[in-house]
This record gives C-alpha cells, structure tokens and sequence, in this order.
C-alpha cells in the first residue's frame, strides 16, 4: 500500500548472499600496512582482486568499466562489506575511485577517459587531492597556487597542503589559479598532475596518531600540458563540485554503514551490565548508529530528483564515529594506552569533523542553506 | 521498485489536507488560552484515527507509514494527546474516547483526561488499554497539559507497545521539528547589533544541531514504521532505537528554542515554552526501550564466517 518500501526481491537476495559468501573467502586476514609503500601495495593488490572478480567500481556506469548497481544493490554490497570486516575503504585508492575518477567521467576528454578510468578501476593508478592549501582551508576558494599559460602548458608555482597519500600516489587533482587577478571561485582550473614531473616536491607529515599518509605538495615552475585540463580553463570550481553529489551519496555509504557493525563490535568487547552506564551508553550509541544508517537509506533510496544536501548524515557520521571511538577507550581501560586498531581508530578519527569541510562550515551550511539563515559578510 | 523511500504521492496528499485542517482547527496560537481541551472532532472528521484501520472496519486501508507521517503533522501543532491515545485505542475499541497516562506505584497518572472514558497506560515494559474511573485532578506543573490521578485498576488490555512507541516517536518528531521551526523564524526577524540574530555563527549552530536530530529521528522512524507495516524482522529494534532517540531530540530542540528566543522564550506569552511540556508529557509516556537486548540488524560476521 505505500510507496516506501524495503522488501527485497529474491534477485536481491541471491545478490547479497553472492557479496557475502565472496567477500568471507577473499578478503585480506592480515591488518592492513598503516603508511607508505606497504599501504599502497595492501591497498592494490585488495582492489586488483577485487576488480579481477568483478566487484571494483560498482557505483560507476558500465560504459566507464563500472557495473552502474543500483543505490539498493550498493546498500547490500557495503553492508556486506562491513560485516565481513573487508578492508577500510578510505584507503590510498578512495580519491581515485570516489573523486578523481567520477570527475574524469563526467568532465574529462575520451583520452583522459581511456587513459585513466582503467587504471583507477583495477588499482593500477593512486591519485591524491591538491586542493587545500596553507590559508585555504574552510576558505578553499581563496587559494593561490597559480598556473600560467604558455604556449601548451601550464606552469604551476604554489604550495598544498593535507594530499593524503601524494607521497606515494601517482595523480594528484589540482585546483589551481589560472587566471591571473580572478577572485574566489572564478578563474580556477582542474588539472590532472603527473606526481612525477619535474618541480614537485613532497614533504610528509606524521599526523597525531603517529601515520604519515598526508603531505605537503612544493610546486616550482612544474610544467603540465593543457591537455591535462579537466573540464575547460578558468571552469574549474564548477569541475570540483561535479562530482560531490557522488562523494557524499555512494562514497560515503560505506563508512556510514560501517559504523553499525563497529558499535556491534564495541558492545561485543564491552559485554554490559544492563541497566549500568556503561549499558546506557552503549544503547545510546546502538541507536545512533542505527539512525545514521536510516540517514544512509534515505539518502540513497529517494528520489535522485529529491533535493539533496550531504552535510546532514555527512556531519552526523563524524560525531559519531568521533563518540563511539572515545566509549571504546572507557571501554578498553589501562588496554587503551597500547597500540591497537581501537586506539589506533581513536586518535586517526578526531579527523572526521576536519577533513572534508569542517563541521563548524558543515554547520554554517546546513543553516544557510536548508534553513535559510542570513549569510555572513564574506570577503 | 522494491527498494524505494521516496514519499508516495497518496502519503502527499494525506499531509497536504491534513496541514489545511491542522492550519485551520489547531494552529499553536489556540494554546495561549492554555493547554489542554482539544476538541477532537476535526480529526475524528478527518478521519485520524481510522487511517490505518481496514476498510472493513470502517477505516481508510492506508499504513501505519501514512499514520506515522500524519502524527508527525499533529506534533507539529501540539495537538493534544488524546489524539494519540485514540489512535491507539481504536485499534481494540472502536467506541473509546482514550487519554494518556502513565503507572507508577499503583498510581496512574493521567494526561488532560477530560471527557476521557479509557486511557492508554504505559506499565513497566508496556501498554495497556483501560476504563477511567474516577480520576482526581491534580495540579500539572506550570501552564502545561492538566493531569489526574487515579488508583490502578485490573482491567488492562494489552496494547502492541511498538505501535504506540512509534506513534508517540511521531509526534515528539513534529515537536521536534516545530520547535525548531518557531526559532529559525524567530532568528531571522529578531535584531540585536544590527542584524538578524540568524546571522551569527551560535545561533546558527544552534539550529543545524536540531536539525541534524530531527533527520535521524525522521529517517529512523521511516525504518520503523516501513519494518512494523510489513513485518520485518528489525521492527522491534528500529522502534526501540527510535523510542531511545526521539524523546531526547525533541527536549533538547525545545530547549535549544527557548533559548534562542531569549527573554521572551522563557515568557509564557511566546509559543516556545508550549513545545517543551507537549515533548515532557510524550517523553514520559514512550518510557524507556530495552534496546541492548534486541539483536542487531546488522552484525560483524564472526572470524569463522
């Protein structure tokens, strides 16, 4: 009788036993390489069997190299992939995947397409983002790093900043300024840039839980040819934004559902007393996490003509990664002062609400945007 | 499709009239006069309390989906709760005119009884139906919904206690979202330094954070209610995790929007005090849920998978 439905048909069900029964027998046992080139390799030989097997670029069209599965079928698939405790996706190879790669199909030329879409899909190519930069961060548009033109090159001079994974990736996804005195959004380009090239230096940096996987980018006179625009010159915030509705409805899927099977595995370790604090706690954090799933639903499964805004289950998912990873140093005690995949979950996620619009700008949008508030002076 | 939450279009058009008969019989206004004594004749010619119910027994043959939508709409206007217990009722009685109460001690609170025959009572773990006899009034705490109190009596029908959770969820929803609503008005007309209050970063921060709980409170209760209408076997824990969720968004949006009222928020000629005792009184009344003691829909396979 209604229109809202969550019944699976017998296709579906084929297809999750298919996931689930796959995913139990090839995914890694041994943890995963936490930096350097040791990642990368866990990461691609992880994505290499993967699209061996058919399961790599799931949410892309099929005339891209991807399977186009249906938001109900990538749903089952993450929700298998959570429970089989596969490999975190937000890996070396999510920017390619989730970012670069969508960018490229839905902006880039055929060469750019041909050359690059295959090597993201089987694990071939690391991209890196290159946006953020030392006084560009909430405010991105203000960003510095120049590209002039000359003949059929650009020539780029300026510094990023937080590329996680440019000291082992292969492209990285420029923003640059290319037209000299534009202000703001306008007069930026996309740019595809060969890490390689001449001018470039890389310059880790360990963050707080002792991992070095972002970087500092160096530009010095680097020389990349125009062909490697993405989009046209001077478009490039608009080639930036493309492909956000697909970051924050597919890419996002994963982790968000990841979350539910990691409360589940948190209430395992901490075996409550009912009716302690410990216990509220935990039903307090068990139904959260089941609300970001039902965010995670509705979002995938409305309407894609639905006006959609990502900051809402995008911010809730930070929070609550960012609680329930505190709860299980309560739970873990004098455990939580050693090295461990719960600790060392506890220290990478206070760059949840950071990374990606930081949740005061997440909030400032959510206000003015879906609420109408007034804007404040912006310079 | 067989996955699908996109609003239908009969859902539509169900909350399109309802809002023209909530707009036109209940609008927050009313309560200046005092909470309590809602005529529920509108609804009853609306047909609230049948919407669910069979064709053959008189009702509409929509779901407890629409239903749910419907008394999200009627939180919103702080509709008395009476509405509530009557759609809960009907389903064991059809001849009842029900209020809300809770058990304590032998003793059961009763909300705005008035003109009440039965009362949908929360017991320990759960819900039952029975006949008011002779309930004392007592003084509510200030301005909010009248209450009586009477002696426990024996006759208690059981009620399904996910359905009622997840109608009493609905409209802590629509007192959530109300609330929220009054203060995103309030803080684009009210001035201070010059400007619309809205436009500072605290305030705004203040009213993403409502928001935030009333889309998980709303995306979970369409889990629920979709998992309670076609059986799924999630239904009781999508429910409790809703009954966990909802009465806490809707006190901290009442709160949040007495504050960003300010002076006039803590007055009881502005409406923003009105959304904080209908989300006491319904906080009260969905009680707690065992939520821990449910199976999780969603559960690491374990190494030997």
């Amino acid at each position: 009788m209604n229109a809202m439905q969550l019944d699976m048909t017998a296709e579906d069900e084929a297809f999750r036993a298919q996931a689930r029964d796959w995913l139990i027998h090839n995914r890694p046992t041994a943890p995963a390489p936490r930096e350097g080139q040791a990642s990368r390799t866990y990461a691609t030989d992880w994505l290499a069997k993967c699209a061996a097997a058919g399961w790599s670029g799931l949410a892309w069209p099929k005339e891209y190299g991807g399977h186009g599965l249906s938001p109900a079928r990538l749903l089952i698939w993450y929700e298998e992939y959570a429970r089989a405790r596969a490999p975190s996706p937000l890996d070396c190879t999510f920017v390619a995947l989730n970012h670069a790669g969508p960018t490229v199909f839905a902006r880039g030329t055929e060469a750019q397409k041909a050359f690059h879409l295959p090597r993201i899909l089987d694990g071939r190519s690391i991209w890196c983002q290159g946006f953020s930069e030392p006084g560009a961060g909430s405010d991105l548009a203000s960003l510095k790093t120049t590209g002039r033109i000359e003949g059929d090159h650009l020539v780029v001079n300026g510094q990023k900043i937080w590329s996680s994974y440019a000291d082992i990736a292969d492209y990285q996804e420029l923003l640059i300024r290319t037209d000299p005195g534009s202000k703001r959004h306008k007069g930026l380009s996309w740019v595809i840039c060969d890490m390689t090239l001449p001018g470039i230096t890389v310059r880790p940096i360990r963050n707080m839980a002792g991992v070095t996987h972002f970087a500092e980018v160096f530009y010095d006179d680097v020389r990349i040819p125009l062909d490697a625009v993405v989009g046209e010159v001077n478009d490039g915030w608009s080639v930036a934004m493309t492909t956000l509705a697909f970051e924050r409805r597919t890419a996002a899927m994963a982790l968000q559902l990841d979350l539910s099977v990691k409360v589940e595995e948190l209430i395992a370790l901490a075996r409550p007393t009912p009716g302690t604090a410990t216990a509220e706690r935990l039903a307090d954090l068990r139904a959260e996490a089941a609300g970001v799933r039902a965010m995670t639903y509705r979002t995938a499964l409305r309407d894609p003509d639905t006006p959609f805004d990502g900051s809402l289950v995008r911010l809730t998912f930070a929070e609550l990664a960012q609680r329930i990873e505190r709860a299980a140093m309560d739970v873990l005690g004098p455990d939580g002062l050693t090295d461990s995949h719960w600790t060392h979950g506890y220290l990478e996620s206070y760059s949840e609400t950071i990374a990606g619009g930081t949740a005061e700008i997440q909030r400032n949008i959510i206000a003015e945007r879906i609420l109408g508030l007034p804007r404040e002076a912006r310079l | 499709m067989s996955f699908d939450l996109t609003p239908g279009e009969d859902l539509r058009q169900i909350l399109d009239a309802a809002q023209a008969m909530l707009d036109s019989h209940y609008p927050v206004a009313r309560l200046q006069e005092g909470m309590g004594g809602d005529d529920l004749d509108p609804l009853e010619d609306f047909g609230a309390f049948a919407l669910a119910l069979p064709e053959d027994a008189g009702g509409a043959g929509f779901s407890i989906v629409e239903e749910a939508h419907l008394h999200v709409a009627l939180g919103r206007h702080l509709v008395g709760p009476g509405a509530l217990a009557s759609a809960i009722a009907r389903r064991l009685d059809a001849g009842v005119t029900a209020c809300i109460g809770v058990a304590s001690n032998g003793t059961w609170t009763l909300v705005d009884p008035e003109g009440a025959d039965h009362a949908v009572i929360r017991v320990d773990g759960g819900f039952g139906l029975s006949p008011v006899t002779d309930p004392k009034t007592t003084a509510p705490l200030g301005a909010g919904l009248p209450v009586a109190k009477m002696a426990r009596t024996g006759t208690n029908r059981p009620v399904d206690a996910d359905l009622a959770r997840l109608l009493a969820a609905a409209q802590l929803l629509g007192v959530a979202t109300g609330a929220r609503d009054l203060a995103v008005d309030y803080a684009k007309i009210r001035e201070q330094f010059g400007q619309p209050i809205g436009t500072f970063q605290a305030i705004k921060h203040h009213t993403a954070n409502m928001t935030l709980g009333i889309e998980m409170v709303s995306a979970l209760l369409d889990m629920a209610a979709i998992a309670l209408c076609d059986g799924h076997p999630d239904a009781g824990f999508q429910v409790a995790a809703l009954t966990r969720l909802a009465p806490r968004v809707a006190l901290d949006n009442a709160r949040t929007g007495i504050q960003i009222h300010g002076g006039i928020g803590f007055s009881a000629e502005a409406n923003a005090h009105l959304f904080l005792k209908q989300a006491h009184v319904l906080a009260q009344f969905i009680g707690p849920a065992d939520l821990l003691s449910l199976p999780a829909p969603l559960a690491p396979y374990g190494d030997n998978a």
